[in-house]
Formats: C-alpha cells, sequence, structure tokens
C-alpha cells in the first residue's frame, strides 16, 4: 500500500478540522441554548433589570424624603403591614397598677417613674399585688387571642402538643374534619 | 402452476432494470459519516467534548460567549431573542476566538484516532 504519506496526511488534516469545527458548533450550541434559557426565564440580573431597579429605588427614596409623607412625627400615622393606621400617641385608657388612677397608654411611662421611682410620695406607696396580676391579665388576653389564632393554623397540620385554651383546640378538630 | 412461474418470469424480464441510484445511496455513507459513527461508538466523540469544554472554559473562551449574549440579550429585550439568534451571533466570533493551544491540542487528539481506527 503505497498511499503517499501527504496525501493521507492532508486528508487527515482535513477530516480531523471537520471533526474539530463539528464539536465546535456543538457546544456553541450548547452555550447559546444555555443563554436563552437564561434569558428567557430571567435569571440573569439583566443590566435591564439592574437600571430598572435602581430607578425604582430611587423614586421610593423620594417618596420618602418626601416632608408630606412621613416623618418621624408622621410616622404613627403611616399605615403598617396590616393596613392599620396608629396615632402616634397610644391613646388606649387603663388604670395604673400603683395609683389607681386612669391613664393614657401612651403618657404611662412618664407616669409610672413619677409613680413608683423619684417621688417622696411614690416611696410611701405599697404595691398592690392584687391589682397587678387583675391588669396583668387584662392586657393579656389579647395577646393569647392571637396565639389560639397561631395555634389553630398550625394545628391543622400537625398534632395538638396540649396547647393552651380551650380556643385551640376547637379550632383544631375543625381542621381534622376533612371528608 | 409452472406456466405461471413463467409468466412472471417474462414478467420480470421485461421489467426495466431497477435504476442503480435506488440501491446504492443507502450503502455509500461518506467518509465524514463513517468517522463520525467510529467516534460515537468508541466513546471518543464524548471525551473529546468534554476536552474541548474544559478547555475552553479554562481560558475564559465560554464566559466571552455568554458576554455576547447578555449584551445582545440586553439590547433586545429578554423575550425577543431565540435560540437560532444566539447561535448566529456566536459562531464566527467563536470559531475565530478559539485559542490556538486548545485548537492545536484537540486536532491532534482527533488525528491520533483517525490513524488508530485506519481510516
Amino acid at each position: 500500500m503505497s498511499v503517499p504519506n501527504d496525501d493521507n496526511t492532508s486528508r487527515h488534516s482535513q477530516l480531523s478540522s471537520h471533526c474539530f469545527g463539528d464539536l465546535l458548533d456543538s457546544i456553541i450550541a450548547d452555550i447559546a441554548s444555555e443563554c436563552h434559557r437564561i434569558a428567557r426565564l430571567g435569571l440573569d440580573r439583566n443590566l435591564e433589570d439592574e437600571e430598572e431597579e435602581l430607578r425604582l429605588s430611587t423614586q421610593a427614596r423620594v417618596r420618602v424624603a418626601d416632608p408630606s409623607n412621613s416623618g418621624e412625627t408622621n410616622s404613627k400615622y403611616v399605615v403598617d403591614i396590616f393596613g392599620q393606621t396608629h396615632p402616634a400617641v397610644a391613646n388606649e385608657i387603663f388604670d395604673c397598677m400603683n395609683c389607681k388612677r386612669s391613664i393614657m397608654a401612651g403618657r404611662f411611662a412618664p407616669h409610672l417613674e413619677k409613680c413608683m421611682g423619684k417621688g417622696r410620695k411614690a416611696r410611701l406607696k405599697s404595691t398592690r399585688s392584687g391589682t397587678a396580676a387583675q391588669n396583668r391579665q387584662a392586657r393579656g388576653s389579647p395577646v393569647s387571642a392571637y396565639a389560639s389564632y397561631s395555634n389553630s393554623t398550625t394545628n391543622v397540620n400537625r398534632v395538638a402538643n396540649g396547647t393552651p385554651g380551650p380556643a385551640a383546640d376547637e379550632y383544631g378538630e375543625g381542621g381534622f374534619d376533612e371528608p | 402452476m409452472g406456466l405461471k412461474f413463467l409468466k412472471i418470469m417474462r414478467a420480470s424480464i421485461n421489467r426495466p432494470p431497477t435504476p442503480d441510484g435506488d440501491e446504492d445511496p443507502q450503502q455509500e455513507l461518506t467518509l465524514q459519516e463513517i468517522i463520525n459513527i467510529k467516534l460515537i461508538e468508541s466513546g471518543e466523540k464524548e471525551k473529546l467534548k468534554e476536552l474541548l469544554r474544559e478547555r475552553l472554559i479554562e481560558c475564559g473562551w465560554r464566559d466571552e460567549m455568554k458576554a455576547l449574549c447578555r449584551a445582545f440579550t440586553k439590547n433586545k429585550g429578554r423575550n425577543n431573542v431565540t435560540v437560532d439568534e444566539l447561535v448566529h451571533l456566536i459562531t464566527p466570533k467563536g470559531r475565530a476566538s478559539v485559542p490556538d493551544s486548545v485548537k492545536a491540542e484537540l486536532l491532534q487528539r482527533i488525528r491520533a484516532f483517525l490513524v488508530s481506527a485506519a481510516i
């Protein structure tokens, strides 16, 4: 077999180049497909999106800086995530456990200072543990209502582990009543 | 029975001969196709592709191509891009920017395979 080496080499070179081209095309197709997927799914933080986000954030910052919208004094009137607004000073009225006076909640701390701490008159008063317990319960009930609420939603999926309060059990059993 | 057989024979004799083109193309594989088949069957194609992919990642070629795609996508709008467009975008630049060393390494391995496969 006297095939000249040159012929063979050039033929081999041609075939090799062709094969290499095939491999490269295949890899290029993979990359194009992957980039296309990333583009369509928005996985890549596109410069476009970043610019858009920058724009939105500067808008938000302007809105926040706008005095008519917010500020320390008005922040309590801004709607919170539950859609509730709160006045600047808490205006729930209850009785001080120490001096048995009607106090506004927002003024309670300074009142306590005078009532319990600094004054000569305050030191002369004795502690009323009975009324203190009463007030704690009164203020604690809204908290337990929320607790039973959250327990009831989770109890649908979980066995109630002796959670406190009859309300929780009610909700729990209702959840298990699935047809 | 014999008469029928003769009739059939005559019919086949009188029938125009099957043109050669019908049979040969199916058996006539180009050399390229034969090589491809051998590459795939031996598993060498997969190994070569992995080697090429690895080298192209190492030298940053892949990142360049992805950057091209990203720039193109940004200008076009991310939902207006097709795979075809990206392929046509990358192919000429991609083919031109493969480092010589990478290309040489792959060509050498392919040639070695051709020799070993006695092509």
